[in-house]
C-alpha cells in the first residue's frame, strides 16, 4: 500500500522538476518583464525538436545536446523580447497577451506544418534503465533530469542573488521606475530573463527527450502546468513556483494512480479553482 | 461618431437587402457554407467583443459556453425529444448559471491570469464531458438523427435556410451590442475596460458590471453552440469545447477591431476569406496552414494596428474627409 504512494510521489515528483523548469521561467519573465509568455511551452517544443534532430542527425545524447539548446533558446528569447515584446509594454493588456499568445500559435502550427504531427522519440542507453530501491522504481532518465533541472534553478537562485545583472533584475522585479532611476537599463535586463526563461525551457526539452515524445502540441501540457504552479506559487516568486511545480508533478501523478489515467489534468485544474477559491494571491501570500 | 443618421440607416438597409437576397442569387451550396461559417464565427466575436471588447476582460475560454450551449440542446433532443429552438434557449440559460461560478472564480485575477483560468475552466469542462460517459456520449460523441426538412426541430433541407437562422442571430447579438453601447453598461464597460481601479473609485460597481456582461456573453455564445450542432449534425466534447472556439472568437475582435460594433463581422470576413483561399490553393492536406497564418495576421495587427481593422478604416476615412473642405 504504502510502495503505490511513495512510488505515485516519486513519479510526481521527477516530473515536477520538469514543470519547475517551464515555471520558473513562466514566473522570471512575469516577475521581472510583468508580462505572461503564453509561449513558454512552444520553447520547451523546440528544445526536444533541437535534441531530437542532434540525436538522429549526428547521434548527439539528448543530456548532452543540452550545451545547444539553452544557449540558443537563450538568443531567441533576446531577440523575442528586443524585437517583439518591447513593443507591447505598456498599460494596455491586450496587446502583451495577445502578442506571446499569437507566437504560440505560430510556432505550434509552424512545427506542424514543418514536422508533422508524428511523436518522434529518441532511445538512449540509458532510456530503459531504472533503479530499484526497495521495491521502488527509479527511471534513470527522469532521474537524471530531476537532478539536472534542480542544479538549474539552484544556479539561478545564486545568480539571482549574487551577481550585479541577477540583483539588477530582482531590482526591476520589485520597483521597475526605482530600478530604473537607480540606472538600470530595463531593456538589457528583460532581454536577459527572456533568455534564461526561454533557455530554461529548452533546456526541459532536452532533458524530457530520453523519456518523452516529441511533437508539436507537446508544450501544451507543460505550459498548462507551469501557469497552475505559478498561479499557486505566487505570481513572480521563483522559490513559490518550484515548491507548487513539485506539488503539482505529485498531485498529477496521484491522480492518475488513484482517480483512473486521464484525470491526471482534471486533479489540477480542481487545484488550481482551489487556489482561486480560497487563496487567489497564491500559496506565497501577498497580494498583488 | 456617427450616431443614428439617415446616411446610416440607408446603408444598414441596403446591407441588410443584400444579405437577405444573397441565398437566393448565390445557390453554389459550398457559397453558403461559407456565408454560414462568416456568420456564425462573427456572431460568435460579437458574444465575445462585449466582454472582451468593451470591459477587455479577456477570455479564452468562450468555448465553455459554446459546448454547454451544444450539449444541453442536444441532450435535451435527444433524450427528452424536446425541440432545439426551446434547447438552444435552455442552452443559453445553463451558460448563463455556469458562468456566475465561473466569473466567481476568474475575475479574482486580472489581465493574464483571468485569461489562463478562462482558459482552465474551459479544458475542465471538456474533460468533464470526455470522462462522464453517464453525462452524455463521451469521447465518441454522438450523431443527432435526421428528420429530413423539419423546421419545428431545427433542420432543414436547404443550406440556405441556416444561413438566415445564423443571419438573425447575428443580428440580435448587434442589436444588443448597439444598445448597450449607448446604455449607461456601455460606459462602465467602457471605463472598466479602461481602468478598472479607476472606474470603482468614481463608483462603478465593478463586479457587478462583470458579471452582468458575463452573463449576457456567455448567453449569446450558448446559442452559437446548438446553432452550430444542429449545422454539422454531430457533437462531441473536442468539437464542442474546440480551443480553437475560443481563440477565433478572441481573434476576429482584435483583428477587426476590439470594442467595435463592427469590428467581430469585419474580422471574420477577413479571417474566413483568407482560410478559404488558403484552403482552395494548398487543399487541406498540410495540416497548421490556417492557424499559422492568422497567428501571423494576429501579430501584425498587434504591432503595427492594434485598433484592428475598424481603426484602419476609421484613419482611411479620416484623411479622405479631411481632404475635403469643411461643408458649408
Amino acid at each position: 500500500m504504502w510502495e503505490t504512494v511513495a512510488q505515485a510521489v516519486i513519479n510526481g515528483l521527477l516530473i515536477g522538476g520538469i514543470y519547475a523548469l517551464v515555471s520558473i521561467g513562466v514566473t522570471l519573465i512575469f516577475g521581472v518583464v510583468k508580462i505572461v509568455n503564453f509561449a513558454q511551452g512552444e520553447f520547451v517544443m523546440i528544445g526536444m525538436y533541437i535534441s531530437f534532430f542532434l540525436a538522429n542527425q549526428f547521434g548527439v545524447d539528448p543530456l548532452v545536446s543540452l550545451v545547444v539548446s539553452m544557449p540558443v533558446l537563450f538568443v531567441v528569447g533576446v531577440l523575442i523580447q528586443h524585437f517583439l515584446i518591447r513593443r507591447v509594454l505598456g498599460p494596455n493588456d491586450m496587446p502583451q497577451i495577445f502578442l506571446t499568445f499569437a507566437l504560440s500559435l505560430l510556432l505550434l502550427n509552424l512545427a506542424l506544418m514543418l514536422f508533422t504531427a508524428n511523436y518522434r522519440t529518441v532511445h538512449t542507453s540509458y532510456s530503459d534503465e531504472a533503479f530499484h530501491i526497495v521495491g521502488l522504481y527509479i527511471p534513470v532518465a527522469k532521474l537524471i533530469a530531476f537532478g539536472v533541472a534542480m542544479l538549474l534553478s539552484a544556479a539561478l537562485w545564486v545568480f539571482l542573488h549574487t551577481t550585479d545583472l541577477g540583483k539588477a533584475m530582482r531590482a526591476a522585479a520589485q520597483n521597475r521606475d526605482v530600478a530604473m532611476l537607480m540606472g538600470i537599463n530595463p531593456n538589457r535586463v528583460f532581454c536577459v530573463a527572456l533568455g534564461i526563461a526561454l533557455a530554461l525551457a529548452g533546456a526541459a526539452g532536452s532533458l524530457l527527450m530520453p523519456f518523452y515524445s516529441a511533437y508539436p502540441f507537446v508544450g501544451q501540457v507543460f505550459v498548462l502546468m507551469a501557469f497552475v504552479a505559478v498561479v499557486m506559487g505566487t505570481l513572480g516568486n521563483v522559490i513559490g513556483a518550484l515548491v507548487a511545480s513539485l506539488l503539482m508533478g505529485v498531485a498529477e501523478s496521484l491522480g492518475i494512480q488513484y482517480v483512473g489515467a486521464d484525470s491526471g489534468l482534471i486533479v489540477v485544474f480542481a487545484l488550481l479553482l482551489l487556489t482561486l477559491a480560497f487563496k487567489p494571491t497564491g500559496l506565497g501570500g501577498k497580494a498583488r | 461618431m456617427s450616431g443614428v443618421n439617415t446616411r446610416g440607416l440607408l446603408w444598414l438597409g441596403l446591407g441588410i437587402a443584400v444579405l437577405i437576397a444573397l441565398p437566393l442569387v448565390v445557390k453554389s451550396s459550398f457559397a453558403i457554407d461559407i456565408f454560414i461559417r462568416i456568420l456564425l464565427f462573427s456572431f460568435i466575436g460579437v458574444a465575445w467583443n462585449l466582454m472582451g471588447g468593451y470591459a477587455k476582460q479577456l477570455s479564452l475560454g468562450h468555448a465553455a459556453y459554446f459546448g454547454l450551449g451544444a450539449y444541453t440542446s442536444t441532450i435535451l433532443q435527444i433524450d427528452f425529444g424536446i425541440s432545439p429552438w426551446i434547447g438552444m434557449i435552455a442552452g443559453g440559460v445553463v451558460a448563463m448559471l455556469a458562468s456566475l461560478p465561473i466569473g466567481w472564480l476568474c475575475f479574482r485575477l486580472r489581465g493574464p491570469y483571468f485569461t489562463i483560468a478562462t482558459i482552465a475552466t474551459a479544458q475542465a469542462l471538456m474533460l468533464i464531458f470526455l470522462k462522464f460517459r453517464d453525462l452524455a456520449w463521451g469521447a465518441e460523441g454522438t450523431t443527432i438523427p435526421n428528420l429530413g426538412n423539419a423546421p419545428l426541430m431545427m433542420q432543414f433541407e436547404s443550406k440556405a435556410a441556416y444561413y438566415y437562422v445564423v443571419l438573425g442571430l447575428l443580428a440580435v447579438g448587434l442589436a444588443i451590442t448597439w444598445l448597450i453601447e449607448r446604455s449607461w453598461m456601455g460606459y462602465y464597460l467602457v471605463a472598466i475596460g479602461e481602468d478598472e481601479d479607476a472606474a470603482e473609485a468614481i463608483g462603478v460597481n465593478a463586479p457587478k458590471i462583470k458579471r452582468d456582461i458575463y452573463l449576457i456573453s456567455s448567453f449569446l455564445t450558448a446559442l452559437a453552440g446548438t446553432f452550430y450542432t444542429q449545422y454539422i449534425y454531430f457533437i462531441d466534447p473536442a468539437t464542442a469545447f474546440s480551443f480553437n472556439i475560443s481563440i477565433e472568437a478572441a481573434l476576429v475582435s482584435i483583428v477587426g477591431g476590439i470594442g467595435t460594433l463592427w469590428g467581430p463581422v469585419i474580422g471574420t470576413i477577413l479571417l474566413e476569406t483568407t482560410s478559404t483561399l488558403l484552403q482552395s490553393w494548398l487543399g487541406s492536406s498540410i495540416g497548421g496552414v490556417q492557424l499559422t497564418v492568422y497567428s501571423l495576421i494576429l501579430m501584425a495587427v498587434i504591432l503595427w494596428r492594434p485598433t484592428g481593422l475598424m481603426g484602419m478604416m476609421r484613419e482611411a476615412w479620416q484623411r479622405h474627409a479631411g481632404r475635403k473642405p469643411a461643408r458649408a
